[in-house]
């Protein structure tokens, strides 16, 4: 296994230089530079002249390469065109948030998705199979927009002042600053990695709140997360359902099951020691496609609820021409994704024996 | 192990190829110089390296003295000149200055008459060529600044109250420059105090007790941040935030009919307008102009496209603003005089041509694509044939200020201070924006008049008759001054709509006697050093904290006292002698006096100043607003630099 494991992340390395010299030139393709999109009516030549040389801009392209190279390889993912900031800051900001709100979504596309496949499943062409998988496609069919500020209204505007109302926008009730687990642990003083480490996980704040043990921050953390999971997680969650569902009726028809029936096992003990362990082979395939596109692909969701992370973080630096920030998150995610992958495939030898002996 | 066909391989290996050699091409290298256009080129489309403007030694013609369009310098005000670049004798060399700054400190106390060597008769300081319009900044006490400026600016009051010179603590910005985080700090002398920037959710302030003036309203604030209209609006109405910027133009009526909200209409400082380019055919010939000046029914796009409490243009510059519309208005639409003016002027094939426009909602066209659609249409009535041509943005600009578009465009400007000199002189001032193409002597030399004088009857006088020679002209077809709209919860006591976008905090009052305002803009502020900032979300954040030497009145334009209790000018508009308030603090406890002017202004104004850092660097309000900078860096297209980008 271990080595199963080297051999694929030593296969992961060209990937992400191949990610990192494509995102590197095609950002550069686009029509559109950092200077104009920045000033905007404002922008002139020379003015431009002088932001592309601090910026390293006016150099040949080669050159601009290899320097941004050597500084990724020296864990220097750059500084904001736009804003100035380090990168590993801006995703020491923004990360834990799409970190946080995959989480939650992905619980709920899990949770919800495989209890209405097992329903619709173990139920076939009842009520119940027709009922959930109408759900699913519903889920599917309507875009994430829609359902966002669907969600919002409902919860927020026509349940206001009830028990059930909920924030439509941000990641905390206004005014609310969290306190750093580092703080609140007391070690003020803390410097380097391990206090960006801890700031990294303070930044998700339903982890700092558990941390901290700020039962406050936990509730109004956890209350804004949940129109946004929802939202984010109804499209995975319906592919789920309904990859549980085949799945599992493909199982189901299998001789074995029809054995372990025959020796007088319960139908939930078929079912659930049987059945689905062998028809989660799909089903984690698709979760885990799902990480990394949540991951990276959250922006409709951010944007409608007021949330800033990678997601939209990536859109606003792709429309600001941000080149130093598209490549560092570009990079970072790349990495997420061979990781989750790696992860994935991992996952299969501990669910299917087979995969593992070969 | 799977087998790939060997055809996949080799199509990766091309397209990778393919994508080096586009990016190669469009990338850092700057392009060759492009053919001059179909009709006489004038000197300002001319690129860099084929006409640059270092023809002129710098000593016999100073960048200032030599704008494109042969208008002296001395005749131009500091806002006329935004464009003016530092030059020197070709064959020769940048020039090195004459003298390093030294340490940071400096700059408050062995250089306490800032700038004091500039020659503005040759454009010089420190051996290195100067274009800009402030001489000196000096101190003779603690509790006096005098600005000594190159040429009368009658706007110098509306310039100082500009948030970009907030006024920061000597010391303070003196550490923080050093540390590299000015950006994402505050320490200025407002009724709040910056409390925390949680990045990505909202700046956090509180009331500053220490405050010089009258207390903020509310103990605390709360400045936050959503995109989307409808998200911000569906904010407001769950009674989370209590105000919001820029109400969707289809959501005034759902504001206006809930009994919980108010809705605040305010009319925006900007101008849309219909550009062309007089260097290019047909738009050389006047005829074509004064066509399209009466053929455009605004009125349409005004009611189809802009929000409620925008107005037709009768003027270039909004109404709101002093001396903006002296002169006659905007003639009335005759498109069937129009049609027959063209088909007199090219004949009966009418004029076939483009329409360029960005795809990019900006607060004078906040619906690019609909509005460049109906143009096409209404061009069509009039007997001209435009093809719609949506470029990328930075590209549009770039096309625009470069004066490479040869067909009609859609572009807008919107106010960075108040004064009429913001609009008029950076596009059609001696120094005019190349986007038209050649300047009118007949606009320009008014202009210059009408910014040199503070006798309003004589700044009258020469805006009508500049405004009047734009109508004679048509330089370009104003079209609309486009209207904006806050939000609140109906129990916010003093609600603003500002025509800057400065909504003040300090100045509201939350609903029931609140502890916390908290509003909510359209982005996230992109730094907290304003002097390098641009956009307005960063601005207003600042403006909750910082302050000015000057500000402008709540939800106005007006100018009234704030760091200084009074600047006072000298006849000839050249000198203006800063009195300090007394018994300011500012928010780290320093108190404020006369070096923490010369140091936040210094900042902005000296490029080789150890202080002059910021976000980007750029600085570009204190070009355009000033003219140029002490010990400017190597332009580019001059001897041993690159070709300035095309």
């Amino acid at each position: 296994m271990i080595r199963f494991i080297i051999r694929r992340l030593l296969l992961s390395i060209p990937v992400v230089l191949g990610v990192v010299v494509i995102v590197f030139l095609l950002i550069r393709v686009v029509p559109g530079d950092p200077c104009q999109a920045a000033l905007q009516e404002k922008a002139n030549p020379t003015t431009c002249f002088a932001f592309r040389e601090r910026f390293g801009l006016n150099e040949a392209l080669p050159i601009q390469f290899v320097i941004y190279f050597r500084d990724l390889l020296s864990g220097n993912l750059g500084e904001s065109i736009r804003t100035g900031q380090p990168v590993t800051e801006i995703l020491v900001q923004r990360m834990p948030t799409t970190i946080e709100l995959t989480f939650y979504a992905l619980v709920f596309a899990v949770v919800v998705g495989m209890t209405l496949g097992i329903v619709s499943a173990y139920r076939r062409n009842s009520s119940a199979d027709v009922t959930t998988m109408m759900v699913a496609n519903l889920g599917v069919s309507v875009p994430v927009f829609v359902l966002g500020l669907f969600l919002a209204f409902v919860f927020a505007v026509l349940l206001k002042d009830t028990p059930f109302a909920l924030p439509p926008t941000g990641r905390l009730t206004a005014g609310t600053i969290p306190t750093p687990i580092y703080e609140a642990w007391g070690l003020k003083d803390l410097q380097g990695p391990p206090q960006t480490i801890l700031e990294f996980i303070g930044n998700m704040y339903t982890v700092n709140a558990v941390l901290t043990l700020n039962s406050q921050l936990f509730i109004d953390s956890a209350r804004h997360l949940i129109l946004p999971a929802i939202a984010l997680g109804t499209i995975p969650m319906a592919i789920i359902a309904r990859m549980t569902r085949s799945s599992l009726l493909e199982v189901l028809g299998q001789d074995y099951i029809r054995t372990a029936r025959a020796k007088g096992m319960s139908p939930r003990l078929v079912m659930f020691r049987h059945a689905l362990r062998n028809a989660l082979l799909p089903v984690v395939t698709v979760i885990g496609l799902s990480i990394g596109a949540l991951l990276s692909g959250a922006v409709l969701t951010e944007t409608i609820f007021g949330l800033t992370g990678v997601g939209k973080t990536i859109f606003e630096s792709i429309t600001g021409r941000d080149y130093i920030v598209i490549q560092g998150f570009a990079v970072i995610v790349a990495i997420i994704y061979v990781m989750v992958n790696l992860i994935v495939d991992i996952s299969y030898a501990f669910l299917d024996p087979r995969v593992r002996l070969s | 192990m799977v087998n790939r066909p060997r055809w996949l391989s080799l199509a990766t290996v091309a397209m990778t190829a393919a994508l080096v050699l586009t990016a190669c091409t469009s990338g850092a290298t700057p392009a060759p110089p492009t053919a001059a256009p179909p009709t006489a080129a004038p000197a300002t489309e001319a690129p860099a390296t084929e006409a640059p403007a270092s023809e002129a030694p710098a000593s016999e013609a100073p960048a200032s003295e030599a704008p494109a369009t042969e208008a002296p310098a001395t005749e131009a005000p500091a806002s006329e000149a935004p464009s003016v670049e530092p030059t020197a004798a070709i064959g020769t060399p940048y020039p090195e200055p004459n003298e390093q700054p030294g340490p940071p400190q400096d700059i408050s106390t062995a250089y306490p008459n800032y700038g004091g060597d500039v020659d503005c008769e040759n454009g010089t300081f420190n051996g290195l060529p100067y274009s800009g319009s402030v001489k000196s900044i000096t101190a003779p006490d603690p509790a006096t600044v005098v600005f000594t400026l190159c040429a009368p600016d009658v706007a110098f009051l509306s310039k100082v109250a500009f948030s970009v010179f907030g006024i920061n603590d000597a010391d303070w910005l003196i550490e923080h420059a050093a540390a590299g985080d000015l950006s994402a700090n505050m320490n200025g002398t407002g009724p709040y105090r910056m409390d925390q920037w949680q990045r990505g959710s909202e700046i956090d302030y509180s009331r500053f007790e220490n405050y010089w003036g009258e207390p903020a309203a509310a103990a605390t604030a709360v400045l936050r941040w959503i995109t989307e209209p409808a998200a911000r609006l569906q904010e407001l109405t769950a009674g989370t935030t209590m105000g919001i910027t820029n109400v969707g133009p289809t959501d005034f009526d759902s504001v206006k009919n809930n009994s919980e909200l108010q809705l605040l209409e305010g009319g925006g400082l900007n101008t849309l307008y219909l550009g062309m380019n007089h260097d290019y055919a047909p738009w050389d010939n006047q005829d074509v102009r004064k066509a399209l000046e009466i053929g455009i029914d605004r009125q349409r796009i005004v009611d189809l496209f802009m929000p409620p409490g925008s107005e037709v243009a009768t003027h270039f510059t909004p109404c709101s603003i002093p001396f903006a519309c002296e002169g006659d208005d905007w003639p009335d639409t005759d498109v069937e005089t129009a049609r027959q003016m063209i088909t007199n002027a090219v004949g009966e094939a009418g004029i076939t041509t483009t329409l360029a426009y960005r795809n990019v909602a900006r607060g004078y066209l906040p619906l690019p694509v609909e509005t460049a659609t109906d143009f096409q249409a209404q061009l069509e009535a009039i007997n001209i044939h435009a093809t719609l041509d949506e470029q990328e943005s930075g590209t549009f600009i770039g096309n625009a200020n470069n004066g490479k578009l040869d067909g009609l465009f859609l572009l807008g400007w919107g106010a960075d201070y108040p004064d009429v000199t913001n609009f008029l002189d950076y596009h059609f001032g001696s120094g005019c924006t190349s986007a038209f193409g050649q300047c009118y002597p007949e606009i320009y030399e008014p202009l210059t008049t009408g910014g040199q004088t503070a006798d309003d009857a004589a700044r009258a006088a020469a805006y009508a008759e500049a405004n009047n020679a734009i109508l004679d002209q048509v330089p370009m077809v104003a079209i609309s001054h486009s209207g904006f709209a806050n939000a609140y919860l109906a129990g916010v006591d003093g609600a603003q709509a500002s025509p800057l976008s400065n909504e003040l905090l300090f100045a509201m009052t939350p609903p029931d006697n609140g502890d916390t305002m908290v509003f909510t803009q359209n982005a996230e502020p992109i730094g907290l050093y304003c002097a390098d900032e641009t956009d307005g979300e960063s601005l207003r954040a600042c403006e909750q904290s910082m302050q000015s030497l000057y500000g402008f009145e709540v939800n106005g334009t007006a100018t009234e006292p704030a760091l200084a209790t009074s600047c006072e000018p000298n006849e000839d508009l050249t000198v203006w002698t800063c009195s300090l308030r007394e018994g300011v603090t500012f928010h780290n406890g320093a108190t404020f006096e006369a070096r923490d002017v010369i140091t936040s202004f210094a900042a902005q104004w000296d490029q080789l100043s150890p202080l002059h850092v910021g976000n980007t660097g750029t600085f570009e309000y204190w070009g355009g607003l000033w003219g140029g900078e002490l010990n400017p860096t190597a332009p580019c297209g001059i001897e041993g630099q690159p070709a300035c980008e095309e």
